[in-house]
């Protein structure tokens, strides 16, 4: 456990002051940025026209970027629930109790390299939602006037039943599995349950954009193609 | 003897404790089927399901043309009422993929949504764009006067394109 | 200066000015433990921290910037609830009201938005903070989850609060993101394994209707102003709580 830290500081006044103002700083802040920029009001709603495009509210916008990739029970539901689960799974699946209380890659380099890869995924995404998605939710560069309206791609198409399924029978398979071979003191340390938990939430985390990159570089539309529903 | 009473002891606080946690558990399960039960209401006030969209000549379709796209119901009921050489249907105005409303450009004869960019022929099949699949319809029929008459409680997906009162024979 | 003095003297010295402020500010080590420990506010605080936790470069004040985000949003909010009528026929015209005609409240508005933005932010900063400083290890395993249980009602308070301008951009980034859960597997009318019809799966129960409407509206308001702030308000009790019980803000073995 943590031992007696020797130098300790009095809360009062020091803290508390820090803490004011930090406080006072913010809402002049907030008060000169109210000031400034009027929070949006657009025309009432009305059913019957959409805005074009419309968009998520900012912290959503990388969600709603991944529609482009994914079915909505994907880019909706799926994928934002997996990623609540996961979070809530770090601590449990962390064996390393090193690094407590400190910015440190070097003893924590799995871990940090992973969380930092998902954090800026989902920064980029908003970015690229936010700032860079038009008319059309297609691709514009913010030098670029919205008056030329582009259409969306047409030549999409999907992996075969039998290549879809085996391709990611292969990649989970082999995510399972080369690690385990390869780093057996990290399997070790995990336990097999903890591992497969871990392994998967890391190769679910980099499915997302492998399946962008397919669509990108491909075309390709769904990975896998069933009466129920498509990846 | 100390045991058997004992016995019966354990057995009577066992049973005290199933009651007790058990009826605390089904008030629990009841209370939140009715909670839930609580946000769906009985009566709607949204439109009314049924409209009536006007007689047959009021959809009628030029000698050289396929189709004709009318827009007159789009902006109080979302549909555009399709008129085909056969037939007549009401395509729903709302994409597949998100809900959002397309528009129709008719020198292209081409729905396009605003939000995705997915885009549909005039009898709603889907050209392009994450729509999954076609613009859905809704139930049509002529009534006893001659009036056409929308139902939106009603609803076809693609495959059922062919049912009767996905269209209506002209 | 002396007469002045003496008028605050005599106030400070008073019985009645000392049974609500019973401790001065002597700067004293006894005294300036009372000072937090006899403040139900200030309390929040252990009366001695680590010289560590101190630094503003290892805490950024993060947690703490949400939590007077959360406080901003709520006074604001509060104010806000005088003008504004979840009723589709009126949400909008109050909206209008409030920016033209209401004195201040555009400005009260603007920062409830802008306010809004800047919690979400930091949240995610903060989180991040937690990550890179191994802050969710034993024993704050459970701290890590109550903090991600505030980010999700964190981003649900601003999902409802987007709707209820009532303008285009409302309605549209709502009827997307309700949309969704159309295609919730097994609940959703739409989803993959769809079991119910559009009048009985989740997003009925979401929106009170099949379309957003008036019934929409209301749920969204009720959910923004009364169930998401309290539910926010007892996971931060409990996430403050176990700061303190986990042995206070994480420092280096």
């Amino acid at each position: 456990m943590e031992r007696e830290h020797p130098e300790k500081k009095y809360v009062f006044p020091d803290l508390v002051f820090m803490e004011f103002m930090t406080a006072v700083a913010l809402t002049v802040i907030l008060l000169a940025w109210a000031l400034l920029v009027n929070a949006p009001l657009l025309e009432m709603a009305n059913p019957g026209i959409s805005e074009n495009p419309s968009k998520a509210p900012w912290y959503f916008v990388g969600l709603q970027e991944l529609l482009v990739y994914f079915d909505p029970w994907m880019a909706g539901v799926m994928i934002p629930a997996v990623i609540i689960m996961c979070l809530m799974l770090i601590p449990y699946l962390d064996r390393n109790t090193q690094g407590v209380g400190r910015y440190t890659f070097s003893i924590r380099r799995f871990a940090v390299i992973n969380y930092l890869f998902g954090f800026s995924m989902w920064i980029a995404l908003i970015l690229i939602g936010y700032f860079l998605r038009g008319p059309n939710w297609q691709l514009y560069w913010p030098w670029e006037s919205w008056e030329t309206i582009r259409q969306a791609e047409e030549n999409t198409w999907n992996l075969p039943p039998l290549i879809g399924i085996s391709g990611l029978a292969i990649y989970f398979c082999a995510g399972m599995i080369i690690p385990k071979l390869v780093r057996i003191k990290f399997y070790e340390r995990h336990g097999f349950k903890r591992y497969v938990l871990v392994m998967l939430s890391i190769l679910l985390m980099y499915f997302v954009p492998i399946k962008i990159f397919l669509r990108l570089a491909f075309d390709i539309r769904y990975v896998l193609v069933t009466p129920w529903f498509n990846v | 003897m100390t045991t058997n009473i004992d016995n019966t002891n354990t057995s009577r606080r066992n049973f005290l404790r199933i009651l007790g946690w058990g009826s605390f558990f089904t008030t629990l399960g009841v209370s939140s089927v009715g909670f839930i039960r609580f946000l769906y209401p009985n009566v709607l006030f949204e439109k009314p399901s049924t409209f009536t969209v006007g007689s047959l000549d009021e959809f009628k379709l030029d000698k050289t043309a396929n189709y004709q796209v009318y827009e007159n119901w789009k902006a109080e009921h979302s549909v555009w009422i399709v008129r085909e050489k056969n037939r007549i249907y009401a395509v729903q105005a709302k994409c597949t993929h998100l809900g959002c409303t397309p528009n129709y450009f008719a020198e292209e004869g081409i729905f396009k949504c605003p939000c995705h960019g997915s885009r549909f022929r005039f009898n709603g099949e889907n050209l392009a764009g994450p729509a999954p699949r076609p613009l859905d319809r809704l139930a049509i029929y002529i009534g006893n006067d001659g009036q056409i008459i929308v139902d939106k409680s009603r609803g076809y997906t693609f495959k059922e394109f062919n049912k009767k009162g996905a269209y209506a024979e002209v | 200066m002396k007469p002045n003095k003496n008028i605050w003297q005599s106030i400070r010295y008073s019985r009645l000015y000392k049974s609500i402020f019973r401790h001065g500010y002597d700067d004293t080590a006894q005294n300036r433990i009372l000072q937090v420990r006899s403040n139900i506010f200030l309390h929040i605080h252990p009366p001695k921290i680590p010289q560590h936790a101190m630094k503003i470069r290892f805490t950024w004040c993060l947690g703490g910037i949400t939590f007077f985000m959360f406080l901003v949003e709520t006074i604001t909010g509060i104010l806000l609830m005088f003008y504004y009528r979840p009723v589709p026929e009126y949400a909008y015209m109050d909206m209008k009201y409030l920016e033209f005609d209401v004195p201040f409240g555009i400005i009260l508005r603007n920062i409830h938005r802008w306010a809004a933005h800047l919690m979400v932010v930091t949240i995610m900063l903060h989180m991040l903070r937690v990550f890179l400083t191994g802050s969710y290890k034993p024993p704050r395993e459970f701290n890590w989850v109550v903090g991600v249980c505030l980010l999700v009602i964190t981003l649900l308070l601003s999902f409802t609060g987007y709707l209820l301008p009532w303008d285009q951009l409302a309605y549209w980034a709502i009827t997307v993101g309700t949309n969704m859960i159309r295609s919730v597997p097994f609940m959703g009318h739409e989803g993959p394994f769809a079991l119910l019809n559009k009048y009985h799966d989740v997003r009925f129960a979401v929106l009170g209707g099949t379309e957003i409407g008036a019934n929409g509206l209301l749920r969204f308001y009720v959910l923004h102003i009364v169930l998401l702030p309290a539910a926010a308000i007892i996971f931060m009790a409990v996430h403050f709580w176990r700061i303190r019980k986990d042995g206070g803000i994480s420092r280096p073995l």
